[in-house]
């Protein structure tokens, strides 16, 4: 079972596997008929889609759950619901086929808000947006495992917008290479010669490719 | 108002989840529809508040009432505290996230005595002025609880009320005061007389203390009719008429004990004579199996955790043990529900339910022998015996268990060398216990480890009298316990012995403490119970500057007459009994459990309140 849940803004700060944990109880509240892993100390068998970082509010996260035996989407919904917080409630959910390629590996792109709490810096933001883009590569250091590794976030961002005191952004996140907000904000920041500004993240989706190619909402693929 | 700004602090702090509230199971009231707003006030960390059992069912118990709202404040960590004097945000429930100052009444829970200067620090940070005097008739009511509240005197310029005794159905009644008083527009001193009707409430406003010119107290007196002589502590007849939470807050992130605890009874037969909470809780009330199996199911369901704790001051003396776990077992196999006793009593474990237990993870078997030799163990009516220990150990080799943790404690009375050496005796016997069994058939990786605390006499038991050990014999000993437990396979920890000399002043405190209390607090005490925030220089400077002497409180044999702090409270237990329990000790003399016949420890003065002297 495909589940849509949010990760509200008061629980922006709770790190992905305390929010692993939290809906791994959940399932076992919702009295639904999960799957245990074999083993020692068996858990419940539910993949996220993608971790999405402390700080961050996330509107449509996805997860997999596997069931023992078939439920129809809107009860599993209906008892999720009942046995999750308000911060955390499903927005959609839909049976996968068996063969239903892993979210993880669907996983292209996410789309962002980013709201900046400082106006002059978003306005700068806005009149550079245009030159920004412009520009062929935008180096951009990020974090691996390995230490700090400059990379050319430019082909990574798939639409950029300001308005107002917000950014809007899609941006590659795939298992391989994905540009953080963070990464953006600081890049477009550098470029219209602003401080980068405390700022709130929120992931309000999940995009995959469709057959054509194109980014569509994963939860629909 | 201040949820914004509260939450730009939270990118900046360590451990955010202390602070964002909205876990599974909390209870937001609406604010307005509510008489009385109650903060529950944990004095530790949110991770200690989180594991307390009592927090849940006081949490649970009040907000079922109609007109009645609780909300849970948790004592910042040092990141925190700066971040927030900065910002002016003042200390704010995990609910609502309002300041402290606006809850009518602010109820702390005393669970340690080195958590009184958080106590300051959450009232100063919450806006609130630290004493009474100091506060005026829009101040909330500051009360408080716990088994630290059997003493209450150290905290008497502090608290307006402490609730003594099982507070289920005693903190409704106090709020229900409260709240009338509130209606009724009149004064302070109006409402302590009215709090004196609540069973197990002592307003310390209502008494006047003196002293001899040697610093013990002279007299105890209350000053207004109302007031009683001595107030006897609420105490809850039957424990499966009482309310117990089923849905329970379940945090996100980590915390100390996080699973589902259920308490299987209140109150132990055995007398151990060091044991506070064994005499506070009289008498031993059960709860019935069948209710105790459907709580356990309610519970299960409302939070999703994986393990439940059978909780107890002596598990094992839980009369169907047995039934009950292979029940519990039963219901909760399917949903991969694991069961741990916390408290084992190395005398009552039945091989079967350890067995059963052992179908989930194996983790750490926790024996306390107290003392290392026979003798001193007599002297504490810690009734185990070596071949009990060993014979237990053996059990739990064989069924699979590696490790195993012995907890023993130092500077007991009438302790001598030989004593500490028989605590390394039993740790090598623990060792050959292991390697008796079959390489084969036992679990790898043995590990035995040794605890030795500071042994702290505390009121209302029958070492309520006797002197601490001072700094330097402490030292001594430590340092001989780690010399003669050089042993492979097992590992000594001991603590601090400053930390608790300063626990054996509060605990056995007078009212004077108030000022040594508020001085520490001022020189920037808080946080005492982690060893790494513990200011030994400053306590003694406060003592100091008060005109007092550690030494008095903590070093000094009390005499059989001598007037206590905590005699205004009637704790069930006689000061008659209690010093029969010492001149036996004296002896090496034991009592027996009370379940094989009564003692008369006291209780058996009020009517059907224990079942077992009747």
């Amino acid at each position: 079972m495909m589940a849509v849940f949010e990760k509200g803004e008061r629980l922006r700060h709770i790190g992905h596997l305390d929010i692993q944990r939290a809906m791994q109880r959940a399932l076992r509240r919702s009295g639904m008929p999960v799957k245990y892993s074999q083993g020692f100390n068996p858990h419940i068998l539910v993949t996220f889609a993608s971790a999405l970082s402390t700080g961050a509010w996330g509107k449509k996260e996805l997860m997999d759950v596997t069931l023992r035996e078939d439920v129809a989407p809107e009860t599993f919904l209906q008892a999720m619901n009942a046995a999750l917080p308000p911060d955390m409630q499903l927005s959609f959910c839909r049976t996968l086929e068996d063969q239903h390629p892993a979210l993880m590996a669907q996983v292209a792109a996410a789309d962002y808000t980013m709201t900046l709490t400082d106006d002059d810096a978003a306005r700068k933001c806005a009149e550079s947006v245009e030159g920004f883009l412009a520009q062929e590569t935008i180096m951009e250091m990020r974090k691996t495992k390995s230490g700090l590794k400059e990379c050319d976030i430019r082909p990574l961002i798939h639409h950029l917008a300001v308005e107002g005191n917000q950014i809007h952004a899609v941006l590659t996140l795939r298992e391989t290479t994905s540009c953080k907000p963070d990464m953006l904000v600081r890049a477009l920041c550098r470029f219209a010669g602003c401080e980068v500004p405390r700022f709130l993240t929120v992931r309000n989706g999940l995009l995959g490719e469709n057959a054509q190619g194109e980014l569509t909402a994963l939860e629909t693929l | 108002m201040y949820s914004q700004k509260i939450e730009a602090l939270l990118e900046k702090v360590q451990k955010a989840p202390r602070y964002t509230g909205g876990e599974m199971n909390t209870i937001i009231k609406p604010w307005e529809e509510a008489d009385l707003h109650f903060a529950f006030c944990f004095p530790d960390t949110y991770e200690v508040a989180m594991s307390h059992l009592g927090m849940k069912i006081l949490y649970g118990a009040i907000n079922l009432q109609p007109r009645q709202l609780c909300e849970r404040v948790c004592m910042p960590w040092v990141d925190m505290m700066p971040l927030m004097k900065e910002e002016n945000i003042p200390l704010f429930s995990l609910e609502s996230r309002r300041p402290l100052k606006d809850f009518d009444v602010v109820g702390f829970t005393l669970q340690y005595e080195m958590s009184y200067t958080n106590i300051l620090a959450m009232l100063d940070m919450g806006g609130i002025p630290l004493t009474r005097a100091e506060r005026s008739d829009k101040d909330p009511i500051v009360v408080a609880g716990g088994p630290c509240a059997f003493n209450p005197e150290p905290l008497a310029d502090f608290i307006d009320a402490f609730m003594v005794g099982d507070g289920e159905e005693q903190i409704i009644e106090l709020n229900q005061v409260i709240s009338d008083w509130k209606k009724s527009g009149e004064s302070r001193d109006a409402l302590y007389r009215e709090l004196t009707r609540v069973q197990g409430v002592y307003v310390p406003a209502l008494y006047d203390v003196t002293y001899n010119e040697d610093g013990t107290l002279a007299s105890m007196k209350p000053n207004c009719p109302e007031a009683p002589e001595k107030v006897l502590k609420a105490i809850i007849k039957d424990l499966d008429e009482a309310y117990y939470p089923t849905e329970i807050p379940v945090p996100y992130t980590e915390i100390i004990h996080d699973r589902i605890m259920l308490e299987i009874m209140r109150g132990c037969t055995r007398g151990c004579r060091f044991c506070q909470a064994g005499m506070l809780y009289r008498p031993v009330r059960e709860r019935s199996l069948e209710h105790l199996v459907e709580l356990a199911q309610k519970l299960e369901s409302a939070t999703g955790y994986e393990e439940i704790s059978l909780s107890s001051l002596s598990s094992g003396d839980y009369t169907c043990l047995a039934e009950l776990i292979r029940e519990l077992l039963k219901r909760l196999n399917e949903k991969h529900v694991s069961i741990s006793l916390p408290s084992l009593r190395l005398d009552s474990v039945l091989k079967e339910s350890l067995e059963a237990t052992q179908k989930e993870r194996k983790t750490s078997l926790t024996f306390a022998p107290e003392a290392g030799t026979q003798r001193l163990r007599d002297v504490i009516n810690k009734g185990v015996t070596e071949e009990d220990l060993i014979e237990k150990v053996s059990d739990a080799f064989q069924g699979g268990w590696s490790s195993v943790k012995l907890y023993f404690m130092m500077g007991l009375p009438t302790e001598t060398t030989e004593d500490l050496d028989g605590i390394a005796d039993l740790a090598r016997k623990v060792v050959d216990a292991y390697f008796a069994v079959p390489k084969g058939q036992r679990a790898k990786g043995l590990r035995v480890t040794c605890s030795a605390s500071v042994f702290v006499p505390k009121p209302f038991t029958p070492f309520q009298w006797e002197p601490q050990d001072t700094r330097d014999m402490v030292r001594e000993k430590q340092q001989h316990l780690r010399e003669v437990l050089k042993i492979k396979g097992v590992n000594f920890n001991y603590h601090e012995s400053d930390l608790s000399l300063m626990e054996a002043c509060f605990a056995r405190g007078d009212r004077r403490l108030g000022q040594v209390l508020r001085k520490a607090y001022e020189k920037g005490c808080m946080l005492d119970g982690w060893t790494e925030h513990f200011k030994y220089d400053k306590w003694l400077e406060a003592f100091e500057e008060s005109g007092l002497d550690p030494a008095f409180y903590a070093y000094r044999r009390r005499e059989k007459d001598e007037l206590l702090p905590w005699d205004v409270i009637d704790c069930g237990v006689t000061k008659a009994f209690l010093w029969r329990e010492k001149e036996k000790a004296d002896r090496a003399e034991v009592t027996k459990d009370c379940r094989k016949g009564c003692n008369g420890c006291g209780l058996q003065r009020y009517k059907g309140v224990c079942k077992l002297c009747e």
